[in-house]
């Protein structure tokens, strides 16, 4: 594991639509919210009990992950009943349990946590329920269901899923089609998630192979070192699906160092970088898959329902669900500028 | 009157301490543009110090350094060549990864605009210095790590060449060389001198001094006790006089049955049914270039000293005992066994235990405890299951240090910071736990105070009459003549006579050990 | 093998003039270093015959020589670097983190206004400056250099992630971007390898040509001795550091026009590999003896193999796994050869 703390990894998440919402769950369509039953009680914006929500987080060491605690304090910042104690982001385990434990002892009302490794802060989770304080558990997960209250968080395996039904409609009609995988670093459950996705969607179109596969290290770096290869390796080929839009950046570079163009690509996560390619269209970056980090925002949202007793707005439960798994939408230019505020850097 | 022209080098009260040690106590000298000045002296009288500081490695504590009459500070290696002053050391001081011309130019190398270097030019300037001094079969262009250790030293030679000297300090430079390489030498030498360079010369060897030499100054416990003596007339008892007076008082303990170990009238040999049979017998051990066939017992109660100067091959044969070299050829044997050669893993089961010379470097851990370091090689005894049981190692370690009263009585004490002999002690004790039967000492009492030695002594004798066997080697002839029951002298690798202590004394081995220069 | 030819050298002596006797002086020298390198050649041969075979059309493409030198540029000018340091007696941990800060750096908004120049040198500036730190540390801190370069490391790192925020800085400069394209090439040569074989070939002639490899090597064969003969031992450990993070600055420029930004992640482990290369490129981890053309055939061995790994679609557990393998396979080797040619 050290690997990956030091990488502060489990970038990119899946999910969904922008701020706007839990509600939203089973729609592409960010702004088509069901809401049918209004009876509950609902987080809204409307001033209630004051809450004050204890929030920790690792080091903010990529931009993902610089975006999750931008997104967790601006959303705070939105509600005038809610105090957001914030702790230094740190990638130790030990550090981190010591954050949590003096949240508790703080006595916050609610903790929200993403841990740097979510089996090594399970104890904190457990011993911040034990003392009262519900706990929202973002991202990665505890190992056990009782040291949350409720779990927020992406959905790796979507991801792949999704690109792998982009990429297949896209290429459905043409014989003999050619994929090629850029992955994350292959060390990390993640991503073997997400290449399963990929692969399971393209086992629905039989015209479609995947020839090839590397896996880069989520850096700029590694990205272009990686793609020059595959490059290299694959003198023709119709779509490439790439993991995560920072080691994109990289890609893209090899990509236009090897004057190729024959292909789409779809990238992963949704930097700011790659929305705005997408937007401009004028290269091979069509869409990217999302992993939002506006789950940050949708936490402190929950957290704010949990600590005023409320449901979820749009949604007929008196109380926020156990687990919400958020949807990893595909971006593309028709609906970029929907996404585009939510694109990290 | 004409008024004398300056010395070239006049060295006045030099003065220079290093920690626990005074090496240079008011060191006075004086060379001549054009002489060959020799230094004598015996190990430890503060040779090697004193052109440390002439070569500028060293700076001197007090004293005044003048040259041609001025005063000079030799304040690093490069002032000292500026001024002209080459040094050839003894350990020699190449760099093994270059080749022969850039160690010769090192530090000086002729370039083109003070970057590059005239490979061309300093390979053709190094070829003519070694043809100079006869050897033009060194190829310039060969590494340094494959040549002998003579063509080393002549390699050193033409580097003090290279440089535009008028003084070249020489520190022993014949003793890696063969005896016609001696003579060549003697040739290079007249030929500087003849040429107005001065030449500061170091020898162990008498005669070649007197052949060689113009000066003789000596030194003893870091002073110059004669200065200027003529070379060639003063008389070798003399000289051998001034160089083994000593100032220092010794307490040996007294040979409790020294008449129950002593070899019957014929010396060695198994005729000898009146001793105990020896623990420890080498049977023809010699290992090539180092020392010649061997053949040694070494009973039980019995102190054997090897004498001789380093390099005569004393702290190689005990290594080559201890397993840590390979001979090539004989064998040892302990009670009668043969050992496995090479294999220290042997020796120590055997009942070996060697306290080496480098004690920091070869024996010590020295940021441990002394229980740490007595227990060491007897770890298994207080371990079950790769546990070690710390009571009975610190008990067992207090008991042997106790057994030699090692101070402070503490074994949780570092090693670092006891005394020289108190270390030394640690060592011992270390063998002791062992249980060994045999002890091999190198220099036993380097480095400890001479007031601590006697204890020492004492301890070792001590040990002996308990039933150790041991063998001691030490450049301190008056150390091996008060200590040991039966004395080897060495002379390059070859014991050249064999008596007992009481029947030599300190001339009379320091003449068997300067190749008989004293006989009459 | 060099036996027979100090006696050639010897019989040519006196007929022949000075240049002559030059050339037969030099001769056994070279001969000796491509002995060290014949194991190292051995294995890139192999390579090159293992990637033919398996993938013919792609790997001995003419593009495909560019991709490997373009991919060695970068890690092959932080070794050259290493190699300075590790021959002088030293070792420089903190080379790759070095790289980090120095692309970082030279590619934040106010530094991207400069415009190339200022990328370049800003580069080159965090670089030497980062090895002014560590050769104050070492040479006149007395400090060992695995730990000094170990805190630069830590520190470099950290000053990287603070000045990033964990951002990726996409550089915008144009003429920094079109370096890195087909375009950019001379005669089919890109810029970058062009710079790489720049730094190979000055840091060759550096330390078998001048007084300063010269140094070098005598610093880190027997300091004792380089210090007796005169020779400032601290000022050349200084010089040394400075060297490898002046390399490191260089690097740290080729990464930026290769990935198009700067990264606090970049040159991630690169202490390792160029450590690895040099070593079996046959210099002496303990100093007082390198070679540059050993260390950037270690380079090219390792890019290479990753190359033919990618170009097969083999994964990274196998490609690692084969990587140490080689390492060992060539120290051996080479070992061998050592032996054989001391002979």
């Amino acid at each position: 594991m050290p690997e990956s703390s030091r990488r502060g990894l489990l970038f990119g998440a899946a999910a969904v639509s922008t701020g706007a919402l839990l509600a939203a769950c089973t729609s592409n369509e960010p702004n088509n919210a069901r809401s049918d039953a209004d009876t509950a009680p609902a987080a809204d914006d409307k001033p209630g009990a004051p809450v004050t929500i204890g929030f920790a987080g690792p080091q903010a060491d990529h931009g993902w992950l610089n975006a999750i605690n931008e997104n967790a304090t601006s959303r705070a910042a939105r509600y005038s009943d809610v105090t957001l104690e914030i702790t230094e982001g740190s990638n130790d385990t030990a550090a981190q349990i010591g954050q949590v434990q003096t949240l508790i002892n703080k006595k916050v009302d609610v903790l929200v946590v993403l841990p740097a490794d979510g089996k090594a802060l399970t104890q904190a989770g457990l011993q911040a329920m034990k003392a009262g304080i519900p706990v929202i558990n973002l991202d990665r997960i505890f190992a056990s269901p009782q040291a949350y209250r409720c779990w927020i968080g992406g959905d790796n395996y979507g991801m792949g899923l999704n690109a792998g039904r982009y990429i297949g409609e896209r290429l459905k009609d043409k014989p003999d089609a050619k994929v090629v995988e850029l992955a994350g670093m292959d060390n990390l459950e993640l991503t073997q998630q997400r290449t399963r996705g990929f692969d399971d969607a393209l086992k629905n179109y039989p015209n479609i192979t995947k020839v090839a596969r590397q896996a880069a290290e989520f850096t700029v770096e590694s990205g272009q070192a990686k793609m020059a290869q595959l490059l290299q390796a694959q003198s023709a080929f119709d779509a490439l699906w790439n993991h995560d839009d920072d080691q994109g950046v990289g890609a893209l570079r090899a990509i236009a160092q090897a004057g190729r163009d024959e292909f789409l690509m779809v990238g992963g996560a949704g930097a700011k970088s790659a929305m705005d390619a997408i937007k401009a269209d004028d290269g091979v970056l069509k869409a990217t898959v999302l992993y939002p980090p506006t789950m940050a925002a949708s936490a402190i949202d929950l957290a704010r329902a949990l600590g005023q007793n409320k449901g979820v707005g749009g949604m007929a439960e008196l109380e926020i669900p156990a687990s919400v798994t958020l949807y990893s939408a595909v971006v593309t230019k028709d609906n970029v500028d929907a996404y585009l505020p939510t694109g990290f850097s | 009157m004409a008024p004398e022209p300056p010395p070239l080098l006049t060295m006045d009260g030099i003065v220079k301490s290093f920690p626990g040690v005074r090496a240079l106590d008011g060191v006075d000298l004086d060379v001549r543009t054009g002489e060959v000045h020799c230094l004598l002296g015996q190990n430890g009288a503060g040779k090697s110090t004193l052109i440390k500081v002439l070569s500028g490695a060293h700076q001197p504590d007090r004293g005044e350094i003048r040259w041609r009459g001025r005063r000079v500070a030799l304040s690093s290696p490069s002032a000292a060549m500026r001024l002209g002053i080459a040094t050839i050391y003894q350990e020699l001081d190449l760099v093994e990864s270059l080749t022969v011309a850039e160690n010769v130019f090192l530090g000086h190398e002729p370039t083109l605009a003070r970057i590059l270097v005239r490979r061309g030019r300093a390979h053709s300037a190094a070829a003519r210095l070694l043809a100079r001094l006869g050897h033009p079969e060194i190829a310039p262009d060969r590494p340094v790590a494959r040549l002998s250790a003579a063509q080393r030293q002549i390699v050193s030679m033409a580097r003090a060449l290279s440089h535009d000297v008028r003084l070249i300090v020489m520190d022993e430079p014949s003793a890696a060389l063969d005896p016609d390489e001696v003579g060549n030498l003697s040739r290079v030498i007249a030929g500087l001198t003849a040429g107005g360079v001065a030449v500061v010369y170091i020898s162990h060897r008498l005669e070649e001094i007197r052949r060689i030499g113009d000066r003789v100054t000596v030194l003893k416990d870091g002073r110059a006790v004669a200065r200027g003596l003529p070379a060639k007339q003063t008389p070798t008892h003399d000289i051998v006089a001034m160089m083994t007076g000593r100032t220092v008082e010794r307490l040996f303990p007294e040979r409790l049955f020294p008449e129950r170990l002593l070899p019957g009238r014929g010396g060695d040999g198994p005729a000898d049914s009146g001793a105990a049979a020896p623990v420890l017998t080498a049977e023809g051990l010699a290992r090539k270039g180092e020392f010649a066939p061997l053949d040694l017992q070494l009973r039980p109660g019995e102190i054997v000293g090897l004498a001789g100067l380093v390099g005569s091959g004393r702290s190689e044969i005990l290594e080559t005992l201890y397993g840590a070299r390979r001979p090539s050829a004989g064998r040892v044997l302990v009670n009668g066994v043969p050992l496995r050669p090479g294999s220290v893993r042997a020796a120590v089961r055997a009942g070996i235990g060697l306290a080496p010379e480098e004690r920091k470097s070869q024996a010590l851990l020295m940021l441990q405890s002394v229980t740490a370091n007595v227990s060491a090689p007897s770890l298994t005894r207080f371990s079950r299951g790769g546990w070690i049981d710390r009571t009975a190692e610190r008990n067992a370690a207090r008991a042997a240090t106790r057994d030699l009263s090692l101070r402070p009585d503490d074994p949780d004490t570092p090693v670092r910071t006891l005394s020289g002999g108190n270390q030394q002690k640690a060592v011992l004790a270390r063998w002791l736990l062992r249980g060994c039967r045999v002890l091999l000492l190198d220099e036993p009492t380097r480095g400890v105070d001479v007031g601590a030695r006697a204890e020492l002594y004492a301890v070792i004798r001590r040990l002996a009459d308990d039933g150790l066997a041991v063998l001691l080697v030490s450049s301190e002839i008056p150390e091996v003549l008060g200590l040991a029951d039966r004395v080897l002298v060495l002379r390059e690798g070859r014991v050249v006579h064999t008596a007992p202590a009481r029947e030599l004394d300190e001339h009379r081995v320091l003449d068997l050990v300067l190749e008989g220069s004293a006989t009459p | 093998m060099t036996q027979p030819a100090p006696t050639a050298r010897r019989d040519a002596q006196p007929s022949a003039g000075p240049q002559n006797r030059e050339l037969g002086g030099r001769r056994p020298a070279g001969l000796r270093a491509d002995a060290r390198n014949l194991s190292l050649l051995g294995v890139l041969a192999a390579l090159i015959v293992v990637g033919g075979l398996t993938r013919p059309d792609q790997f001995l493409a003419a593009s495909n020589l560019q991709l490997v030198l373009t991919q060695a540029s970068v890690i092959g000018v932080v070794t050259v670097g290493m190699t300075f340091v590790i021959t002088g007696g030293g070792i420089d941990l903190s080379v790759g983190a070095i790289v980090a800060l120095a692309s970082v750096w030279a590619t934040t908004v106010a530094t991207q206004e400069y415009g190339f120049a200022g990328i370049l040198f800003t580069a080159a500036a965090v670089g030497l400056g980062c090895g002014l730190v560590n050769g104050l540390l070492i040479a006149y801190g007395g400090m060992a250099p695995f730990i000094a370069t170990l805190a630069m490391l830590a520190s470099a790192r950290g000053l990287a992630l603070q000045i990033t925020d964990g951002r990726t800085q996409i550089v915008t400069v144009d003429a920094v971007l079109d370096l890195g394209v087909p375009d950019a090439y001379v005669l089919g040569v890109p810029p970058l390898v062009l710079v790489f074989a720049a730094v190979t070939a000055i840091g060759w002639l550096l330390l078998n040509r001048t007084v300063f490899g010269r140094r070098t090597v005598a610093v880190g064969g027997n300091a004792e001795a380089a210090r007796l003969a005169g020779i400032d031992v601290r000022r050349q450990r200084l010089y040394l550091y400075l060297l490898s993070g002046l390399c490191c600055g260089i690097a740290a420029f080729l990464l930026i026009v290769l990935s198009g930004s700067g990264q606090n992640t970049n040159g991630n482990l690169y202490e390792l590999d160029a450590i690895a290369a040099a070593i079996i490129g046959g210099t002496l981890l303990s100093g007082g003896r390198g070679t540059i053309a050993g260390s950037v055939l270690g380079v090219l061995v390792f890019t290479t193999i990753t190359n033919i790994f990618a170009l097969n679609n083999l994964q990274s557990d196998v490609q690692q796994i084969a990587k140490g393998a080689i390492i060992v396979a060539a120290v051996l080797v080479q070992r061998r050869t050592l032996r054989d040619s001391a002979t």
